[in-house]
């Protein structure tokens, strides 16, 4: 669990060209889409789901699963362990 | 009458603010000119590094201008200030950067295809700055001195007291861009007109 968050940090970096961002500021608990958090847009939101896809073989189809899903890399490490399951 | 109060170039290899170099490319670093030039300049906006090439092109260049033109952004309401950018290759660097990315990296990149119109470096300058100015991004044979010239002077009459105009070309690794501020309620000593517009340029006018 510990090695997936890790690897969706350096992964939202990859993906979203966060350059000033090491996946040591990004809390297991931040808000994504939240200014105190990564301040992420709707563009972001959209590349999340091409990371899951791209990275981890999830489609992410249902625009509520999303919702709950992308709030922190907490949840979006339950939401691949769950789809995975 | 007015004036080109403040200009800027960005070539392949040198960055310079009113003819006077201020960065320098380091070929030998792993990161692209632009991002140099960002870092080297000490500018702070986390999205340049979203931003395509062109975008940060502007991006890079309306910021060296409003640094060396000090107290410009509080001489004009927000209403004030036009931009009026052109060039030859459109978004095309993007375009193919962005074909790229569904062509080999198996999905399209949602962050690329936002920036596949090359209007949209207005669009970013105008969020940064809050300029809500007349603007437009015109895709033209080849630089066109005479349609700034033309153009400028009617968006400054009818309501834009300035005129940010600019030259972006890039593709790759040819670039060349050159952005310069006109202004008609300041005394300049370089007439806006064709004429000077394409010696401050150093374009070939063929």
């Amino acid at each position: 669990m510990e090695n997936l968050k890790e690897d969706l940090k350096k992964q939202i970096i990859e993906q979203l060209n966060l350059e000033d961002i090491t996946p040591a500021d990004i809390a297991d608990d931040a808000l994504l889409f939240d200014d105190g958090g990564l301040g992420l847009d709707s563009i972001d939101a959209l590349e999340l789901i091409v990371l899951l896809e791209k990275f981890h073989g999830i489609q992410v189809v249902n625009p509520e699963e999303g919702k709950v899903a992308f709030r922190s890399v907490d949840t979006m490490a339950d939401y691949i362990l769950k789809r995975k399951s | 009458m007015s004036f080109i109060t403040t200009y800027c170039h960005i070539s392949a290899d040198q960055c310079s603010v009113n003819g006077k170099a201020v960065s320098a490319r380091d070929r030998a670093a792993s990161e692209s000119w632009f991002k140099q030039i960002y870092k080297e300049q000490e500018l702070v906006y986390p999205k340049f590094y979203k931003m395509d090439s062109l975008s940060q092109a502007g991006f890079l260049a309306s910021e060296l201008i409003k640094r060396e033109n000090k107290g410009l952004t509080g001489r004009y309401k927000d209403d004030e200030i036009a931009m009026l950018f052109a060039n030859q290759s459109s978004s095309a660097d993007t375009d193919l950067r962005f074909i790229n990315s569904y062509e080999h990296n198996g999905a399209p990149s949602p962050s690329l295809f936002v920036y596949t119109l090359p209007n949209i470096v207005l669009g970013e300058i105008a969020i940064v700055n809050k300029w809500y100015g007349e603007n437009m991004f015109a895709v033209l044979p080849k630089f066109a001195p005479g349609f700034f010239a033309d153009y400028g002077q009617i968006l400054l009459s009818t309501g834009a007291k300035a005129v940010l105009c600019g030259w972006l070309g890039v593709l790759g690794d040819n670039i060349e861009v050159f952005v310069w501020l006109v202004e008609s309620e300041t005394n300049g000593s370089l007439n806006f007109n064709q004429e000077n517009v394409l010696k401050l340029s150093g374009f070939n006018p063929a």
